[in-house]
């Protein structure tokens, strides 16, 4: 046994190919693990190979390829769980992970000799069809050519931009999952996403402005990026909150946009019926099934499924294929959101839902496409029924506490005015209490539309939609100057 | 010797070197640098008495760039096997067709310039259970201070061993390792009919040992206590005092002022032309003291192997310096301040904000203290959304914080509010800066007093 991944002696890697010729030498570790007395061991075998470009003004500033391998080992003795991740995928270094993982719940290897382990299931290979996904992604030439263009666009466009930036990722990810219990599946995921930002300058005047859009999936998502209507969009953004004056502060009814406007529900409530903040005590809506926590004109849903969807995923991290999770119905809690340890300590089952950044997290209950469902007005309907209130067309980030208060910024906001849209503002930001916003969000219009973004907790970033129609909440805090 | 399929036995500079070498020459490359870490931790979670989750993790990864037809290509990867340091340099080279000429970094020039020894704190590793019954006594420590604490819902106990290297094909040799503990509570309490409420504390040090987890629960429990009693307050201009803490965030979001390569990039408040100009009131001073002895996890090298300095970035109100790159202090003719990464393009951040007094201007107001003012105000503990609501090239922010509106000394916690507000005018309408400087996890500064400020609240 070694003591160290770096000080040990060379060792050959074995666990190279991620195929079914794995199975012998990982039922062997998870057999050295039942043995020890573990409930249950499951493994997860990384191989990541991504890319980041950046284009500023004319030029490529920045290009950053990565590669990496590791293995993340849980173990489970009762409702507890310790968790090592490692970067050898040697026989000896995942032998000592699943060592260390055991040692931390007071197991050791040989100990007991109780194997209860019936071996692994079948090979299911997610993959088997994606397996020329990162060949056939766009390569350096064509994605430079992609996001030049989209900068050269930019300054025809407009002269008054002072930085014009684009960038593009490419995530390619290959899992192995094998837990004691018989899974043993293999998963191929591809992630990409183009962001476009600008700083537009007149005198004093200056405004950001930025989107991002993102696939997952999809190997042809950059070549069929739609850069005219993206940079027509942005910068129309700009030039608007150019001369924006900032926001008067206070209680307002307003109209969040859709798409991204779905941060609001994401952070608002999707982080509160995640198990893991059962675990912890800290939902508000910890016994709410089946009881009104939103205005009846809300229903909602977390899925893994919709075709390109930047949070599906054909399986989650730990092998579970995901489901489409109907969270809150005509504004009545219906169901959380769990994975393997959610289901053990709160008894929720599990939704396909077990979610993490990669082999170095443990899996926890994450959101993927999580949207509030349309409704029957039209947007027009909703900014007409204010006085005075506020829009927000476009969101910036937010967070949750850890009691459910919320907060967001406002990227793009205008003031509403005897029922229509009057001038932009900026400095808005929006904060309030989950449970006292949900019964407030009465109206939702007919346009659904979802956005792509990334959201980070305690098993790191993850890639997630966040959507909804056009809602309006009646009463919410300003924050401005 | 045969390397192939052998694992590197650590972070070995010479050993990396050689293997270095040899690629290179394979692939007709002359310059190539490396920048690599190793770090292996262990740690808890625990709820309720028991364990939570235990973690523990051994990591690696390398940056290698390659210089090829003076255009640098850079890769990453986690595989510091002999196949992935192979793999590394083809893909440097590939990466290198798309380097950007007009803005190639280079060596730094103090990339062999002797380093301030840092002296290297290992401490011996500890066990799984060790750390377990120390974050439990905590737990149970925390919540035994009162009754209305029903829960430490976030909290960990960490400890983590680094190695950090760079070398490069010059004969550039840097190499340190460092030991670090931290441990977080994060607590809730409720009293009936009254909202949850929650505070945290934070604190690290270079081993478990010299860990102070006592004061970390003490202050955690006070804060929280302080938070039970809560109401909502008006909307309009107050008084502010930000601790110490709070400031450091603040400024900290803001950093792009100090920053070189966001000047370059048109994203800094500031330009090429704003060293000299006064940016903040006379008596406030800001150094940026990676070296500092306080500074737990300092490395005495940056990314690109130049030695850590301390810079005064802000010298009685006037920007003085800024902080650099190789490439970014190239273009401003001064030499490297060791706050790079290593890149392409290379990126540069501030190590550890020192903000102090200068003596020699005076308080516009010397008789506002944190311990004997009397007067309303509002005391600013900690910013929250500081992604979302700082606007950092227009100097903008608008942020929910935690903190109290404070009457005739009586500190009353407040339920939910915003502050907003322009950097340069904050800095601007400081009317005390407080003369004790207070040691954070995050740098050092005392409380400052800022007047007029707009504060969004819910009644």
């Amino acid at each position: 046994m070694t003591n160290s991944l770096l000080t040990k002696q060379s060792e050959n890697l074995v666990f190279h190919t991620f195929d079914e010729t794995l199975k012998p030498q990982i039922e062997e570790l998870l057999s050295l693990g039942k043995s020890a007395g573990a409930d249950i061991v499951e493994i997860f075998l990384e191989k990541s190979d991504n890319l980041s470009l950046l284009a500023e003004q004319d030029d490529i500033s920045n290009v950053s390829p990565s590669f990496g391998i590791g293995a993340g080992i849980r173990v489970f003795l009762g409702t507890k769980d310790g968790f090592v991740s490692t970067n050898d995928l040697s026989k000896p270094g995942l032998l000592f992970a699943l060592s260390q993982a055991l040692g931390m719940l007071g197991l050791v290897i040989g100990s007991k000799n109780k194997s209860n382990f019936d071996g692994l299931n079948f090979l299911t290979d997610y993959g088997k069809d994606k397996n020329n996904w990162l060949e056939t992604s766009p390569d350096l030439n064509e994605s430079t050519i992609k996001l030049l263009e989209s900068t050269s666009l930019l300054s025809k466009k407009n002269n008054n931009l002072q930085v014009r930036r684009a960038s593009y990722s490419r995530n390619w990810q290959e899992v192995i999952v094998a837990a004691s219990d018989g899974v043993f599946a293999r998963d191929i995921r591809l992630h990409q996403t183009v962001g476009i930002n600008v700083i537009a300058i007149n005198k004093k005047n200056r405004s950001t402005s930025a989107r991002r859009y993102g696939s997952s999936g999809n190997p042809n998502d950059l070549r069929n990026w739609n850069i005219d209507q993206s940079v027509t969009e942005l910068n129309e953004s700009a030039q608007r909150m150019l001369h924006a004056e900032y926001v008067e502060a206070g209680q307002m009814p307003v109209v969040l946009a859709n798409k991204f406007g779905g941060v609001i529900f994401h952070e608002a409530c999707g982080h509160l019926l995640e198990t893991t903040q059962l675990e912890r005590g800290t939902s508000p809506f910890h016994d709410k099934v089946n009881k009104q926590i939103a205005h009846k004109s809300v229903s909602a849903v977390d899925e893994g499924l919709s075709n390109y969807a930047f949070g599906s995923l054909s399986m989650d991290d730990e092998g579970m294929e995901p489901q489409d999770t109907l969270l809150i119905e005509d504004g009545i809690l219906k169901t959380f959101i769990s994975d393997r340890a959610g289901q053990l300590r709160t008894g929720h089952q599990r939704t396909g839902s077990g979610r993490r950044q990669n082999f170095s997290f443990a899996a926890a209950s994450r959101m993927r496409n999580t949207y509030i469902k349309q409704g029957m007005f039209s947007p027009d309907h909703l900014i007409e029924s204010i006085d005075n209130g506020l829009y927000c067309k476009s969101m910036g980030g937010g967070s949750v506490g850890p009691t459910g208060q919320f907060n967001f910024s406002v990227e793009e906001g205008y003031l509403i005015r005897n029922g229509k849209l009057d001038k932009p503002v900026k400095g808005a930001t929006l904060i309030g209490e989950a449970k006292e916003i949900l019964p407030r969000i009465s109206m939702c219009a007919n346009d659904l539309d979802l956005a792509a973004g990334f959201c980070g907790s305690v098993s790191g970033s993850v890639n997630v939609t966040v959507g909804q129609p056009h809602i309006k909440v009646d009463s919410i805090t300003v924050g401005g100057r | 010797m045969n390397y192939i399929n052998k694992k590197i036995d650590g972070l070995n500079p010479e050993l990396l070197h050689q293997i270095l070498d040899k690629y290179s020459k394979q692939s007709k490359i002359v310059k190539w640098d490396l920048g690599a870490s190793s770090s292996r931790d262990i740690s808890v979670q625990v709820q309720h008495g028991k364990a939570k989750q235990l973690k523990g993790s051994q990591r690696n990864s390398m940056t290698l760039r390659v210089w090829n037809n003076n255009k640098v290509g850079i890769t990453s990867t986690s595989d510091l096997t002999i196949e992935g340091i192979k793999k590394a340099m083809q893909g440097a080279i590939e990466a290198s067709f798309f380097g950007n000429e007009k803005d190639s970094p280079d060596f730094s020039s103090l990339a062999k310039a002797p380093l301030k020894e840092i002296k290297s704190n290992t401490s011996h590793e500890h066990g799984i259970d060790e750390l377990l019954i120390l974050l439990t006594d905590a737990e149970k420590k925390l919540i035994e201070t009162h009754k209305s604490i029903d829960s430490v819902p976030y909290n960990g106990l960490n400890e983590s061993y680094m190695e950090r290297i760079y070398i490069n094909s010059d004969g550039a040799n840097r190499y340190m390792k460092l030991s670090q503990a931290s441990i977080y509570l994060y607590a809730k309490a409720q009293e009936e009919n009254r909202k949850p409420r929650s505070a945290g504390g934070i604190k690290i040090n270079t081993n478990l040992e010299k860990l102070d987890i006592d004061s970390c629960i003490n202050e955690t429990s006070n804060k929280l206590i302080s938070h039970l009693n809560y109401k909502s307050i008006e909307t309009k201009k107050y008084l502010i005092c930000f601790t110490p803490d709070a400031f450091l965030q603040l400024i900290s979001a803001f950093s792009s002022m100090f920053n070189a390569r966001s000047i370059i990039d048109g994203v800094s408040l500031m330009n090429e032309d704003s060293i000299g100009q006064q940016v903040a009131v006379k008596n406030l001073n800001i150094n940026d003291e990676g070296l500092h002895p306080k500074n737990i996890g300092a490395f005495s090298f940056d990314g690109e192997g130049t030695p850590t300095q301390d810079i005064k970035l802000i010298k009685s109100g006037v920007l003085t310096n800024l902080i650099h790159s190789e490439a970014t202090a190239r273009q401003f003719g001064v030499k490297p301040t060791g706050h790079a990464g290593l890149g392409a393009k290379v990126s540069v951040s501030p190590d550890w904000l020192v903000v102090g007094k200068c003596k020699n201007n005076l308080d516009k107001d010397h008789n506002l203290t944190i311990k004997n003012t009397l007067k309303e105000y509002i005391l600013i503990d900690e910013l929250s959304a500081l992604h979302s609501g700082v606007k950092a090239s227009q100097g903008s922010f608008s942020l929910p914080f935690d903190g109290w509106i404070v009457n005739d000394g009586k500190r009353t916690s407040i339920d939910a509010a915003t502050v907003a507000g322009d950097i340069l005018k904050i800095l601007n309408s400081i009317i005390k800066i407080e003369d004790e400087q207070i040691v954070t996890h995050q740098g050092i500064s005392p409380h400052i007093w800022v007047e007029d400020v707009s504060i969004t609240g819910e009644a």
